[in-house]
């Protein structure tokens, strides 16, 4: 269709406002409350327009352009209407500064006297000119306010973590509101009261930590005043620099613009840019990335042990130390475990090293329980060559969502947008959980299950489709028999007791998955993260494949694919995970190279420790070198995200104090023992050695990776799909009169690296605190447990300490604890490897006692 | 001659029992219409009566209904008894006394539509009205015009009633939508409108109480005569709110076209106290003002657009010559000031700075520019807003201002 605007003809598709053409043809018009990524409000009334043969004067932001339309936009009548509407929102907003006519000469005073508490002018505000009021007034060219200027003298709310509300700089533009609702499903701010007291607020004005808000500071970012700000840099002025990076702390892979001021973080914000995120972000990313980059618990210079104590030394002097004491240690006797969280390159670098120079076999990380590891397990055990490559967009396609074993709004915010999209589009939502979730709102089915029973649930839901199918003409697909075979013999008499599943919401769940055209699986820790983890992924594979779903197997590291794909090739005859651990404790492993996470090795037996970490942690005490490394703001290099997408991260940084990258460190060590294969200058040049070696990064140009292009890493499936036949034995998961609870983890990435990221920031802490026990309803009224209170919780193999976490929804006899376990525990450093799962009877359920602690 | 249709039975007793209400031959029009007639006469019945929206805008009944689409989604009914508009009562009047004249207009509307579920918004001051409508239904459901397979006509329908929470903007039909949706009341924009994307985002009719209460009379007596009972253009009766300074304030049913002047000086007794006339607002707050030598107009829709005026909810409010109009100006400001949803800026900040600026009027601290800075404001805030309830305010005020501008002056 044909439009004029301003005289000039344009040539439009598709639904589009006027306002959203104008702009696409660099047509200037004021708007305050629009946002792209929010449907149009029609709030502000800045964005009217003349509108030929229409009435009045619509607001081009929800006015949808038809053919031959002829719009103008700045008649002199128009401008007049967009000033006197201007007037009125300044009335009602601090103005002083914003028509002064000295204000360019006052910017070198802002700084003294900003740390007031009341923002009445430009010059106290925080927002320091990032400000979209202040530019449309400029453009409006407003020197005059006719009305006597109104403060509304609300308390500014400071009692939440991480931002702000300064309900007096607030023009009510609803952005926040919107965002909230729309794009992040939390719903926490709404309009409340009405006519000129109107204001943004929650539910019965209570803080934001109880009114389901996330953290994500999506209303900070699309806030176009000074109202609500992120309360780290409130003092801190603006950026000198601004750089682009990946954001570690999940698997999705969140593109960050950091803001810098003199080599430091100030804030971290999602990229508009961002092939995952697209402008969102989570409470990690967003606020969390300038702690964890400048953690006090940085280690910043090299130790090593002298006189049996860890003693600050030069990188020369620790370098000769410990590449002396490896030069000791090589072969069977000695195993390195790297961390998921490091680039690619520096996990391929740890390999190599291990392999040519520490001669061992015994190279491993934590990605072992992964859903995506236990799945490629699963698949190839029975001869099967499935991908797992993903995109994230495809789940808000879908139009049927299962998702069990993970609180995803937690551990895949941006996931959880996507599977929000497509709840809001009309699809439904399965969720099977053990505790309510805050997205279980949106679901049409919440399976509350016993944890640890999910093999049951989804053969039964299987056999319930079988039912179905016979009645029903589907192609077959091979395996069916010997999969029905497996089913019949499988005892599900008692299946509603065990999983505490109805009848009547399996079968609806049965009816959900059956009448569905594009469904999605989406499976995470809760489901793999057990000795039974391959059988459940193989009883969800057959489900999924009843139900033509595509299946979503959701990681928590931020690497962990690469790391998967750099270790899948080399050889598995070394010792695993577990097993390094164990014979760290029987005496067998002499050495032990530490690039990654570990439980407390209080019982370990060994002659050698070496740690490469950032940041400090309890197995310090057993070092005998600390390598200090950087974090990944301060190398660059590159991450595969949980959907397989190979993506360059940034240097943003500087290293701190004596850190030095990873990928330098491990190439000084292997120079000093006398190998030549380590001469690398820089991370690309490990890339351009690693897409040689690595089969699966054979299709990646490192031209195109230079250029800044997202790539999708090489995997090859076979189209080829069949049935599993289940495997299952009768132990079932017991409790016991001395251990009359059963205790399920929770599963989220709160850690980098050995940091605790609970611990280290107040603000996360207070909305979830990696400590806490959760204990339902009923037993802490039985028990007479208090929130807060301290207990420790105990399983035949040890205990660990935390405090009491009443949760309502939470069945009687059941605790949830954190994946990231106490610090104060026997078993974990800043946790990790919950080792106390790893019994092989636990089957993600362990049988525990309480004990109150003083 | 022409008659009562509304309100004839008002004066008998226990009117509001189905038992009363049948024996002066309630429900008649409800088995006729799901008996004997098909949807579709139903609406080009409706159609031809020009039953046009009692609520205030006076969109035809008829055409309203035709605009539903044919879909697959359910389609809901909302009946309007909000009433919220200042110097309006007829509803609760039908409401109270004759509840299911109001029913069987449900019923019909909704047989006609294809409706299966109806809802009664109704504000929340009207407690005891809900529960005589909460009464009503259960004895429609137990006389089977409610329910499952109404009169064995395969047809079926419930009612709910919804109490309101007082605020004005939920009498704009999008604002009820989403306050009955459970949500804050603010309208939506416009397209799409109700009749295709409403409650639910299901297609949805709105009709006001006194719209619906008419249905049943033009079922049962036909379009023609219905036509009779008012204009040509404009059918039927309409319920007249007289209050202020009249000696008999009160409902008054009668054609529409019937002259301000009779009205307020022959229905309603003339003026209190034998006091002069000094101006009359014809169709509830909204409607702008109109002076003493105004008063000689037919009431009906087009005449009262004529006059720039409206005739809106039939709302007459007399004002005498004792009343300062600075007072009049005052409670406009002050209720719309109040009554803004606060969704957009001219009429969330304007009436509340028109508010400061009639009140520091009042407290003789007035400016000479004053006068001008209302009108100003308000006609910044006209058509400039998302919904109606802008232009409702916008309207008296700038016509109170501009009449009696001398008045204004001579306060400041």
């Amino acid at each position: 269709m044909i439009i004029i605007i301003d005289g000039k003809k344009i040539e439009v598709e598709g639904k589009r406002t006027v306002l959203e053409v104008a702009r696409e043809k660099d047509i200037f018009i004021p708007s305050l409350c629009d946002h792209p990524q929010l449907t149009p409000f029609g709030g502000c009334r800045l964005c009217i327009v003349e509108i030929k043969e229409k009435r009045g004067y619509p607001p081009s932001c929800s006015t949808y352009v038809e053919n031959g339309m002829e719009i103008k936009t700045k008649t002199p009548r128009l401008q007049e209407l967009r000033r006197e509407i201007l007037e009125l929102i300044l009335s009602e907003h601090p103005n002083a500064c914003l028509i002064c006519s000295e204000k360019e000469n006052c910017d070198e005073y802002k700084s003294t006297i900003r740390k007031v508490g009341e923002v009445t002018g430009c010059v106290l505000c925080s927002n320091n000119g990032r400000c979209e009021l202040q530019d449309v007034v400029e453009t409006l060219k407003i020197d005059k306010v006719k009305f006597p200027s109104v403060y509304r003298d609300l308390d500014v709310k400071k009692g939440d973590p991480f931002f702000d509300r300064d309900y007096n700089l607030c023009i009510l533009c609803g952005r926040c509101v919107r965002v909230c609702q729309e794009v992040r499903g939390a719903s926490a701010v709404s309009f409340v009261y009405r006519g000129s007291e109107a204001v943004v607020g929650t539910v019965f004005d209570l803080p934001l930590l109880e009114s389901g808000c996330q953290f994500c500071g999506a209303c900070v970012d699309v806030c176009p005043t000074g109202s609500l700000t992120e309360r780290g840099i409130r003092y801190e002025g603006l950026p000198d620099e601004r750089a682009k990076t990946i954001c570690p702390l999940c698997s999705i892979g969140c593109e960050l613009k950091i803001d810098l001021k003199r080599q430091k973080i100030l804030s971290s914000k999602p990229s508009d840019e961002g092939a995952v995120n697209e402008g969102q972000a989570c409470v990690k990313g967003r606020f969390l990335i300038k702690d964890v980059v400048h953690s006090p618990r940085r280690i910043l210079k090299p130790l090593i042990r002298v006189n049996k104590k860890l003693e600050e030394v030069s990188w020369e002097g620790a370098l000769d130390f410990v590449a002396q004491k490896l030069k000791k240690f090589k072969g069977k006797k000695t195993a390195l475990i790297a961390s998921p969280q490091v680039s690619c390159e520096e996990y391929f670098l740890l390999h190599k090293f291990a392999s040519e120079e520490l001669k061992t076999e015994n190279v491993d990380s934590s990605y072992r329980f992964s859903p995506l590891a236990v799945f490629d397990k699963m698949a190839k055990e029975n001869g099967l060559e499935l991908g797992l490559n993903f995109e994230i967009k495809d789940i808000s396609r879908a139009k049927t969502l299962f998702l069990i074993g993970e609180d995803i709004s937690k551990s895949h915010p941006i996931i959880w947008l996507e599977v929000l999209k497509a709840v809001k589009g009309g699809a439904k939502l399965i969720v099977a959980s053990p505790e309510e979730l805050s997205l279980s709102r949106y679901s049409a089915l919440w399976l509350q299950i016993k944890p640890g029973t999910e093999f049951y649930l989804l053969s039964f839901l299987s056999k319930l489709f079988l039912q179905k199918e016979q009645e029903a003409d589907h192609p077959r697909i091979e395996g069916l028999d010997s999969f029905e075979d497996s089913l019949d013999k499988l005892d599900l008499s008692n299946v509603f007791e065990m999983t505490g599943i109805t009848r009547e919401e399996l079968k609806e769940a049965s009816e959900l998955l059956l009448d569905t055209e594009n469904a999605a699986f989406l499976f995470g820790m809760g489901l793999t993260q057990h000795s039974w983890g391959s059988r459940n992924v193989a009883a969800l594979w057959n489900l999924a494949l009843q139900a033509q779903a595509q299946l979503f197997p959701l990681g928590l590291e931020n690497n962990l694919r690469g790391v998967f794909e750099i270790g899948r090739n080399s050889s598995d005859k070394g010792l695993n995970l577990n097993q390094i651990f164990q014979a760290a404790s029987s005496g067998e492993l002499k050495a032990l190279y530490l690039a990654g996470p570990a439980p407390y090795l209080k019982k370990a037996n060994l002659e050698l420790l070496v740690i490469q970490d950032s940041f400090v942690n309890e197995n310090f005490e057993f070092a005998d070198a600390v390598l200090p490394a950087s974090t990944f703001a301060e190398t660059e290099g590159t991450f595969i995200n949980g959907e397989g997408r190979l993506q360059k991260f940034n240097k943003v940084i500087d290293p701190l104090g004596e850190a030095k990258p990873d990928w330098w460190i491990i190439s000084q060590l292997a120079r000093r023992m006398g190998n030549k294969g380590f001469h690398f200058k820089n991370p690309s040049d490990i890339t351009k050695e690693m897409i040689k070696i690595v089969p699966s990064f054979s299709n990646i140009s490192y031209a195109e990776l230079e250029k800044g292009q997202k790539i999708f890493i090489q995997e090859e499936t076979k189209k080829e799909r069949s049935f599993i036949p289940l495997k299952y034995s009768d132990s079932h998961y017991k409790k016991s009169k001395e251990y009359p609870f059963l205790m399920f983890l929770d599963y989220s990435l709160d850690y980098y690296r050995s940091l605790s990221l609970s611990q280290e920031s107040r603000g996360l802490k207070a909305i979830r605190d990696s400590r806490w026990i959760k204990v339902s309803l009923e037993d802490a009224e039985e028990l007479n447990l208090k929130e807060g209170e301290n207990i420790a919780v105990e399983s035949s193999s040890g205990k660990f300490k935390g405090f009491v976490k009443i949760v309502k929804s939470l069945p009687k006899g059941i605790l949830g604890a954190s994946f990231l376990l106490s610090e104060d525990s026997d078993f974990s450093v800043s946790g990790l490897i919950p080792s106390v799962f790893q019994e092989s009877h636990s089957l993600g359920m362990l049988p525990v006692k309480i004990k109150r602690e003083k | 001659m022409k008659e009562k249709v509304l309100t004839e039975h008002f004066g008998l007793e226990n009117l509001y029992k189905i038992d009363v209400y049948k024996k002066q031959g309630g429900y008649q029009a409800t088995e006729k219409a799901l008996k004997k007639m098909k949807p579709e006469e139903i609406l080009e019945e409706v159609k031809k009566a020009n039953l046009r929206g009692r609520g205030g805008a006076g969109f035809p009944a008829g055409v309203k209904w035709s605009f539903v689409p044919d879909t697959d989604k359910p389609k809901y009914l909302c009946v309007n008894a909000d009433e919220g508009e200042p110097g309006t009562f007829k509803d609760r009047y039908i409401m109270s006394h004759n509840p299911h004249m109001l029913l069987e207009g449900i019923i019909i509307t909704s047989f006609c539509v294809g409706i299966h579920a109806a809802f009664i918004y109704i504000r929340g001051e009207y407690e005891a009205i809900a529960l005589r409508l909460e009464q009503a239904i259960s004895e429609a459901y137990e006389n089977g015009f409610l329910g499952k397979n109404i009169l064995e006509s395969g047809f079926d329908l419930d009612i709910f009633v919804h109490r309101g929470a007082g605020a004005y903007i939920c009498g704009e039909e999008t604002a009820l939508l989403e306050s009955l949706e459970g949500k804050r009341g603010v309208p939506r924009l416009k397209p799409p409108f109700p009749a295709s994307v409403g409650l639910w985002q299901c297609p949805t009719v709105i009709n006001n109480v006194e719209t619906i209460s008419n249905i049943s009379h033009i079922i049962l007596n036909g379009a023609e005569w219905f036509v009779k009972q008012g204009l040509p253009k404009d059918g039927g009766t309409r319920i007249f709110g007289v209050s202020g300074m009249v000696k008999n304030p009160g409902i008054y049913e009668l054609p529409l076209g019937t002259s301000l002047k009779d009205i307020i000086f022959k229905h309603a007794g003339g003026m209190k106290e034998g006091k002069k006339l000094k101006a009359v607002i014809p169709g509830g707050m909204s409607a702008p003002i109109l002076t003493a030598d105004e008063i000689n107009i037919k009431m009906d829709f087009d005449s009262l657009v004529e006059a720039n005026s409206m005739l809106g909810s039939a709302a007459i409010i007399v004002i005498d010559e004792k009343t300062s109009i600075l007072d009049v100006l005052k409670v406009v400001t002050k209720f719309y000031s109040h009554e803004s949803c606060g969704q957009c800026t001219p009429c969330r900040i304007g009436n509340s700075w028109i508010n400061k600026i009639v009140k520091r009027i009042a407290e003789g601290k007035g400016k000479k520019e004053d006068i001008d800075s209302i009108l100003r404001l308000a006609s910044n805030i006209e058509g400039n807003t998302l919904c109606p309830l802008g232009d409702a305010a916008a309207m008296p005020i700038l016509s109170i201002t501009k009449k009696f501008r001398k008045e204004l002056e001579s306060h400041v």
